[in-house]
């Protein structure tokens, strides 16, 4: 476990904000999380079912009744706002988590790779069902097929207001190019 | 990293809040920011609760980082924090509640981001 005595605080006058990183599994959120994250990310696992956690100690239960989830979760603190990021996987079986994940945050950076195109849409079903605002950047892997963004758009059957971008989720830059392309996003939205 | 679920613990999870009184309306969330009131009396706790104040006596954190950097769910952790802010031992800082950002938030983000 990494020291918390080590690392750096906020202060409470800091405003807490969210943002929700989402994608299959594999898609890199772990590494984006790493990239944007001032402090060593944290790996937790939420426990998911419906009744019970509190009284249930389930460890060593053969009939399983709960999913546990890993979360990858950041932070990084700017001038007046700390953004808290939280990776989550965007399996619709993991609906309650994702519901409460996603209130109140300031949008949700859906991480897409176009070697496997076809897991995204459950993450983008839940964020549309979500209403929740939200751009997708294209993680892009040394073995990615350069498909032309457009045509990426046409598959993931986007809006054609949603940002759409492709970043290296190793870069830090990269990184935080994306999340200002979502945060512009956002407040187009709220102007509008 | 291993996480505090995947040992068996010899105190079950769920008594880490067992003897704190809970407000029936805990608006506690995971971006919740909590930090030790200025005149708090920080002795006789449990031990979570004790392990939870010298985590903080450092500064404030959120709940989510208390409860990854204590090996506890988050679901306990959010009951022992909204406990022990009932009995005036911590102070919160709340996320804003509206589901639209706030204008000036969403600035200090861009500005934030674009100054790194």
């Amino acid at each position: 476990m990494a020291s918390a005595l080590s690392d750096s605080r906020v202060s409470a006058e800091h405003i807490p904000v969210k943002l929700v990183i989402a994608g299959p599994f594999g898609v890199g959120k772990t590494t984006i999380v790493g990239a944007l994250s001032e402090i060593k990310p944290l790996n937790t696992e939420e426990v998911l079912t419906q009744a019970g956690t509190l009284v249930d100690d389930l460890t060593g239960v053969n009939e399983k009744t709960t999913t546990t989830t890993a979360i990858d979760f950041g932070r990084l603190t700017l001038p007046g706002v700390v953004l808290y990021l939280f990776g989550a996987p965007g399996q619709t079986r993991f609906q309650v988590l994702w519901d409460e994940l996603v209130r109140g945050a300031l949008g949700v950076l859906v991480l897409a790779d176009t070697r496997r195109i076809d897991e995204s849409f459950a993450v983008l079903d839940l964020v549309e069902n979500a209403g929740i605002r939200y751009a997708v950047a294209v993680n892009h892997f040394p073995d990615s097929p350069d498909y032309p963004l457009e045509s990426v758009r046409q598959a993931l059957d986007l809006d054609p207001r949603t940002p759409l971008m492709v970043c290296d989720a190793r870069d830090p830059a990269s990184a935080r190019a994306s999340l200002i392309a979502l945060v512009e996003h956002v407040r187009e939205l709220v102007l509008s | 990293m291993t996480s505090g679920r995947q040992r068996r613990r010899v105190v079950p999870d769920y008594m880490a809040a067992a003897r704190l009184t809970v407000p029936e309306h805990i608006s506690v969330q995971r971006t919740t920011l909590v930090y030790i009131a200025p005149d708090a009396a920080t002795n006789g706790l449990d031990p979570p609760g004790s392990h939870l104040l010298a985590l903080l006596r450092d500064g404030p954190l959120s709940v989510y980082e208390c409860a990854a950097h204590l090996g506890l769910p988050y679901c306990v952790v959010r009951l022992l924090v909204a406990g022990l802010v009932g009995g005036g031992t911590l102070l919160t800082r709340d996320p804003p509640a509206t589901d639209l950002p706030d204008i000036e938030i969403l600035e200090l983000v861009l500005n934030g981001l674009r100054a790194l």
